[in-house]
Formats: structure tokens, sequence, C-alpha cells
């Protein structure tokens, strides 16, 4: 996002807007003020333009090209990823699950939320993450936008000119088996000190797991906190397709 | 996306925010799936006006709901405040059998309760294992709270402390506030009745 400093009149509505407190009020001169935006933590996520506080109508979008184009794509919900085909931050993972049948018993699905929550992050910590859990041999969600990120898809290694790229939250999604899940989130754990921003880790399986699967146990015994709240598919859902 | 999960906060204030989206599944009822979507947001928000929207579209603070229900895309959200109503709007979804998918967050004892209320029997289950990395950058716990409500992260951190501060200045109402808060928030998953209760008691 862009502030026009002609039309700019210095009120500073737009600056709590901002998700990451990218946008700063500076004295122009003694007598002016002005809001500047500072590109290189800016997203691009659209908050501080749809909040529509800005009464002179001075910031705008400017033509994004690659690889910043990444930022609004990763940032912006209201934007499709128009370089990969693929809408959203991530896939639908478990929510239509009773009707694409995409996760089974026997293996978990896995998402880690780079820059979640409220922080945002750079895509360099996203291919630290990717590259530790790449390690533990787990194969990324070919359907994932981030998955189009990789210059190589096998070892989480990102397109070299991404990793400076700051987004709001970028997901890494996959599936683990039993014999993968404690490296897996040990892994996690190692990377956690090595990373300059905060990342969320999801877990996808059966109600059951609650009273009796395994997955949770490891989790606690690794240390990891297991929220009481979650995420509940209802199967309300169906093939309507002809 | 996750959107819904990942919500922070005490078991009490979790008590009253219940998050229902529904989603389309590509390449299995995605054909004609923008009226189903209608069918189902006039059902739910029957039972709930807390909130409403769909993240390619807007939220009900930016848009009035007819036009949101107009421009339908893969789904929707809104924000139910209590049980009773939320499990009158399983029920009712279940009942009208329209096919497309629908999950529901919150505390998992509750949620599952209603489930098993409405006669429902859930499939699948998504856990949240925590925040982890470099927390030192987080939003303190109380800001937190309000800022998880969009699992976006479109909800600034800044902006809930200009509100409190406003609000204490009598610059703006309390319930504006929250409203105030709920409008970044495209999808309509963040709940302005359990913000203004933070924000309450934020201002104490």
């Amino acid at each position: 996002m862009r502030i026009d400093m002609e039309k700019c009149v210095g009120c500073g509505r737009c600056v709590s807007y901002c998700p990451v407190g990218a946008i700063q009020i500076f004295e122009q001169n003694p007598k002016k003020k002005k809001s500047k935006i500072d590109e290189d933590e800016c997203v691009e996520c659209g908050v501080c333009l749809r909040a529509q506080v800005c009464k002179p109508k001075a910031i705008y979008l400017p033509e994004l090209v690659w690889p910043r184009v990444v930022r609004r794509a990763f940032s912006d919900p209201m934007v499709e990823h128009k370089e990969t085909g693929v809408p959203g931050r991530g896939t639908e993972e478990m929510k239509t699950n009773e009707v694409t049948g995409r996760f089974k018993k026997g293996s978990w699905g896995m998402a880690v939320e780079v820059g979640r929550p409220g922080v945002g992050g750079r895509l360099e910590d996203l291919e630290t993450i990717a590259m530790a859990l790449a390690g533990k041999g787990i194969v990324f969600e070919p359907r994932n936008p981030v998955t189009f990120l990789f210059e190589d898809v096998k070892t989480g290694k990102l397109k070299p000119e991404l990793r400076g790229e700051k987004v709001l939250s970028a997901i890494i999604e996959f599936e683990v088996g039993p014999d993968q899940l404690e490296g897996v989130l040990q892994s996690l754990q190692d990377v956690s000190g090595r990373v300059e921003t905060v990342f969320s880790v999801d877990l996808i399986s059966f109600p059951e797991e609650r009273e009796k699967g395994p997955a949770l146990e490891i989790a606690k015994r690794l240390g990891f906190p297991v929220y009481p709240n979650g995420k509940v598919n209802l199967g309300l859902g169906r093939i309507l397709n002809q | 996306m996750t959107h819904t999960l990942h919500r922070t906060g005490d078991i009490e204030s979790l008590k009253e925010d219940f998050p229902m989206l529904t989603h389309v599944a590509r390449g299995y009822n995605d054909i004609g799936a923008g009226e189903r979507l209608r069918q189902m947001a006039e059902i739910a928000r029957k039972y709930t006006d807390l909130n409403f929207g769909d993240c390619k579209v807007a939220n009900q603070f930016m848009m009035r709901p007819e036009e949101i229900m107009r421009k339908h895309t893969v789904g929707w959200q809104v924000v139910f405040k209590n049980k009773k109503s939320l499990i009158a709007c399983m029920k009712e979804l279940k009942e009208k059998n329209i096919g497309i998918s629908v999950v529901v967050s919150g505390l998992f004892d509750e949620v599952l309760e209603c489930c098993k209320k409405a006669e429902i029997n859930p499939p699948l289950v998504e856990f949240a294992l925590g925040i982890h990395g470099n927390k030192q950058k987080l939003w303190p716990p109380e800001i937190l709270d309000f800022v998880t409500m969009c699992g976006h992260g479109l909800v600034s951190g800044h902006l809930v402390k200009k509100m409190v501060e406003d609000i204490k200045k009598k610059k703006i109402p309390l319930k504006k506030a929250a409203t105030e808060l709920a409008k970044p928030c495209l999808c309509g998953a963040f709940n302005p009745h359990r913000a203004a209760k933070l924000l309450r008691k934020m201002i104490k």
C-alpha cells in the first residue's frame, strides 16, 4: 500500500488499523505532519484502504509485481492466488473432509501457520521451518499455495527472491503417519528458537482422538499445549456435482 | 485455511464464542453452490445476527447481508454467543440437508455437546497445539484475545489499544468500538459480543 503525500492531511486515523504497525506519522516540516507506510514492513493486506478512514482518499494500492505480489496473495483474503491458481492461504483441509475423504484414519493432517497470530513473518522463516519438516520426510500438500513458492518441494528450499518478503501468515500443510509424528513435533520445537516470528501448529484428527488417540498424548508428552477449543466438522456435506 | 482455530481467552469468555462456517468442496459440490450457500445463510441468520460475512466479499458491517448473500462464492461465516441458538441452527441445517459442509469452532466440550443434542455425529476435528517461535513478538494476552478472533490476522492490536483509549476518553461508545474492531475481519468470524465484554474488562 502507499500514501499519496499530496493528498495526506496527516490526521493519523489510518495508523492504528495496520495489523503490522507499518504506518507512521512524521513531520514533513515543522507545520505539517504526514502518514507514511514503511514498504518493507507492509504486507499489502489492504486493511488500511478498506477501513475507509482516510477522508482525502490518500491511501492506494499500487501495481504489485513479482516477488512483492506474494505479500498481497498471502495477506489479503480477498485475493485469489493467480500465480498458483489456488484461492485462500491454504486449502479446504478438514472443512470438507466428509465430502472429499482427504484425511483417513491412520494418519494426521498438520498445518504450521507462520506469522500467526498477529505478528506476520518473513518467508525466510517459513523456509527454515519447511526445511526442518522436509528433513523429517514429510511431503508438502501439493494444492497449498505455499508449495508453489518452493524452488525444491523435496527440501522446502524457497525461490531465493522470496526470502525477504513479509506476509501476515502463510500455512505449510502436510500429512504425518504414526512413525513420523513425534519426529515432526520435535523438529518444530527445535526450529522454534531459530525463527524471528511466531508460528501456530494445527492437528487434524477424528473426535475419538480426544479420548484415546495417540497424537495428543505424544504432543502433550513433548510439551505442546492442547487448546480446549478447536474446530468440529459437522459432516453435513455431500457430493452434489453431476 | 484454519481461520477459526487458535482463538485465545479464558474458558468463561470462550463459552460465548462459537463461529460457524460453511465451505464448498471444489470438484464435488461447487457447481451452483451460490444458491445453496444462500439458503444455508438464511437459516443461520435466523438464529444469530452477531456477525455474518464472506471473506471474498465483506462482512455485515461493510455490506448489507442480502447483498453478501447474492455474491457468495465458496462459503460464509456467522458467530453464535449461546448454545441454545447454535443447537437450533444445527438441527435445522441437518434437517434441511442442503449438502454443503459446515464447521463449528469453540470449546470442544461445548460444541460436541451441541452436536449430541442436534443428533449430529461429527466426523473430524482440528486441534490447536499452541503458538511457538519468537513469542516475545506476541501481543499481550488481553489483546491477543481480540486479535485471534480474526484468523487472517486483519484485526490490529494497535486498533484494540486505540479503541480502549478512545472509550476511556469517551470518544466512542463501547458497543461501537466493538463493531469497529469487527470491521477489518472480512469473514465475519469476529465476535463483537465477546469483544464488547472484553473491552469492558479492559477499561476497568
